[in-house]
């Protein structure tokens, strides 16, 4: 069994142009999740188109000097990454140039020869936007976005299938590391508001603790509607309350198809199998240890 | 800089500056690179706005309009130029960079009318020329006719990868048949229930788990040596690309030069094209130059003709001259500052060598514009009153000594009558006696006749406003704007200024009983005044 491939068409199947990865922590597997869907579009002969929201496959992590996976890439994929990043060899077609970020412009490149790529994406949630808009006018295969959790408000308004990347780095036990992806899944996935109710309480902006908590008090069974799920940023069981007290809905829903799991951690190692399928249950999504082999 | 920020602003500086505006990098260097025309300069300032005349007279709006946005989307070679001028090798990104500059510049030379005597900017056709074997298609890239070695280096680690792949793809094949599992290069784990005995010799574990051992393939004799040729072939290539990129940056820096006079063409022609695009939308007059009689016909102040347009009213040109000095009286809100505000922004076109937004136009270069006004504190002078506000900016006016524009509303305004009529009359003395060219607008009676000044009055009403408040400020406008002439006479110096301000506070709504009293008071001032006297 290929779980990369298993993967990869569990997130093909949704139907969208994008594919993203985005990550509970850092060091949870979020590039081997992308080169996974690579090497899966590679060996199916599907040409594909890549970046990443900000810096990401650093040659080494920026917090603790550990060395991070690089991004091997073919000929004919399509990558967006800052100028300052692009490798001198072998030599890249360069196609364009974007939005500016802190190494450059993006530069939009065509791979001709196999290439390691260091991939640095815009960083703010429009620049994303527009580069994954120019990326599809350069090619017709996914476009694969490497996302971070904290920069997750580059999902919004996108029609986006969406990995979500967890593992041992995030949590001590193997029911802790399931429930903050569930709970992160729950949030992305806020059902679409159909715009049937008229006294819905619209949040503008950030739907906070402090908001949530007199949601919870003053506007029990009331329809609240964000704008997106990244503006939702209260966690755990407040998080569980508000959306039992409330209705919340979204105006633009983000798709979450599948997560990964990384049962190695810089602080300790949890059993894949056991996680993997505490993953799945918790978030109620296929989820796969690319390592290990494992789906669930 | 021909005026301090409160004058730049009162007189349209700001609004000006806006206008012409460059929208590239080539035109904000270009800005910086200008200066304001100096007294005696003056045939200098007439040629240029006559060649800006002319470019607007020959060019049809909607092709300037094209060109400048040309001009504006070209990217910036500078930076590379200047590099590749020093030796330095550039990168691919650079050559794309380039190749988009002469593209567009082709674009705007294509753009550019048969008919113009402003030549467009030069093509730069070594450096397309240079850069064509990697412009096959819209972007760039490396081709191998950059290098003679090129194609076959890079064919020799094409073909070194593919039996790296094959080595590679053998020995994880054995690995996986060996473990009964799927194994790949780079990490892989091994469950523990899966897979508990000793692990083939090309495996090697990287960290044990209680559960599972992640493990990595152990490259074998072959593979180890196809990834060393390869290898060592990807180094060739990379040394062959560096030399190519070394020879076509030593191609692009000896026409350096060339570019960078290419990119302050562009910035030189922008800010042309934008004083043309000035000239086409508000109308310009090359003036002829004097220093004793300066005047227009049916000049515009542009800032108030765009905002009254925004509002659907109509704005009405004006036409004066004056000698020297001259006092310029009024009733309210009758145009005194839009006049003297006129007369700054087109000293300001003046010596910028612009077009008069007028009909014609005698003008005089100055090297300083000064507007002293009831509004003119900054902020080093908040602590004073708007009197000593005033007086500071006199007292740098008069000690400055440079051939000056003043434009003094409404000075001393705020101080006692009787002495703030006394300073006044003392200041046009002295800007007489000093040759300082000013305008000074005021409601004190008799200035002109006293200092014997050039005497300017606007018109005033053409007749009586309705009586009673109007319905709404918008209103009270609309009637004002049709019963006043705000046209700006030469009268005797005997003259007295127009009163219309409590026809226009009953217009504005002000009390019925309170307006009838000033009419009252009014009549009584009248008859208790003594007469008139010259002395």
């Amino acid at each position: 069994m290929n779980v990369a491939f298993d993967l990869f068409d569990c997130a093909r199947a949704a139907g969208t142009r994008t594919i993203a990865v985005v990550g509970t922590a850092k060091n949870v597997g979020k590039t081997v999740g992308v080169r996974a869907l690579c090497e899966s579009a590679r060996e199916r002969g599907i040409a594909y188109a890549i970046t990443s929201i900000g810096r990401d496959g650093e040659t080494s992590d920026a917090l603790d000097a550990l060395p991070k996976p690089q991004l091997t890439v073919p000929p004919g994929t399509i990558v967006a990454t800052a100028r300052d990043l692009v490798p001198r060899s072998p030599a890249c077609e360069i196609l364009g140039l974007g939005d500016r970020s802190a190494l450059g412009a993006i530069a939009f490149v065509r791979v001709r020869a196999t290439a390691r790529f260091e991939i640095g994406g815009p960083p703010t949630a429009s620049g994303v936007r527009r580069t994954l808009a120019q990326l599809a006018r350069f090619t017709d295969g996914p476009i694969f976005l490497d996302g971070a959790i904290d920069r997750i408000a580059a999902l919004a308004g996108g029609d986006d299938a969406v990995i979500v990347a967890t593992g041992a780095q995030s949590g001590a036990t193997v029911e802790r590391v399931a429930a903050i992806a569930g709970d992160l899944v729950k949030r992305l996935s806020l059902p679409r508001d159909d715009g049937t109710c008229r006294d819905a309480i619209v949040i503008d902006g950030a739907l906070g603790p402090e908001r949530a908590s007199e949601l919870i008090a003053r506007h029990a069974g009331a329809r609240v509607i964000v704008s997106d799920p990244t503006r939702v940023s209260v966690r755990g069981k407040l998080f569980e309350q508000l959306i039992e007290r409330v209705d919340l809905r979204t105006s633009a829903p983000i798709l979450v198809v599948a997560c990964t799991v990384s049962s190695y951690g810089r602080a300790g190692q949890l059993d894949p199998r056991a996680l993997v399928h505490a993953v799945a249950r918790a978030t109620g999504r296929p989820s796969f240890d690319l390592f290990a082999g494992l789906a669930a | 800089m021909i005026a301090d920020p409160l004058t730049y602003a009162a007189i349209g500086g700001i609004w000006l500056e806006a206008a012409l505006a460059p929208q590239s990098d080539f035109g904000r260097r270009a800005a910086m690179r200008e200066r304001f025309y100096s007294p005696g300069e003056e045939v200098a300032a007439g040629e240029r706005a006559r060649r800006t005349v002319a470019l607007a007279a020959a060019f049809a709006a909607p092709a300037l309009e094209r060109v400048r946005e040309a001009i504006r989307w070209c990217p910036d070679p500078t930076a590379i130029a200047a590099r590749a001028g020093a030796g330095d090798p550039l990168a691919d990104v650079d050559f794309f960079e380039l190749g988009r500059f002469v593209d567009a510049l082709a674009f705007v030379r294509a753009q550019w009318p048969v008919d113009v005597a402003l030549e467009p900017p030069p093509a730069l056709e070594p450096i397309a020329a240079a850069l064509a074997p990697g412009r096959e298609r819209a972007g760039f890239y490396l081709a191998d006719r950059f290098d003679a070695e090129l194609e076959s280096a890079r064919r020799a680690v094409a073909e070194r990868q593919a039996v790296l792949d094959g080595a590679t793809s053998v020995l994880e094949a054995s690995v996986s048949a060996a473990v009964g599992a799927t194994v790949r290069d780079g990490e892989f784990i091994l469950m523990r229930d899966a897979h508990a005995g000793a692990l083939p010799p090309n495996v090697r574990v990287t960290r044990e788990a209680a559960s599972y051992r992640a493990c990595e393939l152990v490259y074998d004799e072959r593979t180890l040596a196809a990834l060393v040729a390869r290898d060592a072939a990807a180094a060739v290539v990379a040394r062959v690309e560096e030399r190519a990129r070394i020879a076509l940056s030593a191609a692009i820096g000896a026409h350096a030069r060339a570019i960078l006079t290419v990119t302050e063409r562009l910035g030189d022609c922008e800010r042309e094209f934008a004083r043309a695009a000035f000239a086409q939308r508000w109308g310009g007059c090359v003036p002829t130059y004097s220093h004793e009689q300066i005047g227009w016909e049916n000049a515009v102040y542009p800032p108030l003709a765009q905002a009254l347009a925004e509002r659907g009213r109509a704005y009405a040109p004006l036409s004066f001259a004056w000698p020297g000095v001259a006092v310029l009286t009024g009733p309210n809100m009758g145009g005194k500052t839009a006049a003297m505000q006129t007369a700054g922004f087109i000293a300001l076109c003046a010596a910028q060598g612009l077009p008069i937004p007028a009909d014609a136009a005698h003008v005089s270069i100055v090297a300083r514009i000064t507007w002293i006004g009831a509004d003119d504190r900054d902020d080093r002078a908040a602590l004073l009153s708007a009197f000593g506000g005033e007086v500071v900016r006199v007292r740098a006016l008069l000690a400055s000594g440079e051939p000056t524009l003043a434009l003094v509303d409404e000075f001393a305004r705020t101080t006692s009558p009787g002495e703030g009529r006394a300073l006044l009359v003392a200041l046009v003395r002295t800007l007489v006696k000093r040759n300082i060219r000013a305008l000074v607008a005021t409601h004190f009676d008799g200035v002109a006749r006293e200092t014997q000044t050039a005497h300017l009055a606007i018109a005033g009403l053409r007749h009586a406003l309705p009586a009673g408040p109007a319905r709404d400020l918008d209103a009270a406008l609309a009637a004002l704007g049709e019963a006043m002439d705000y046209r700006v006479l030469a009268v005797g110096p005997e003259d007295e200024p127009h009163a219309d301000a409590l026809a226009l506070a009953a217009l504005l709504g002000l009390d019925p009983e309170l307006i009838a009293a000033a009419h009252a008071a009014r009549a009584r001032q009248r008859s208790d005044a003594p007469p008139a006297s010259n002395g």
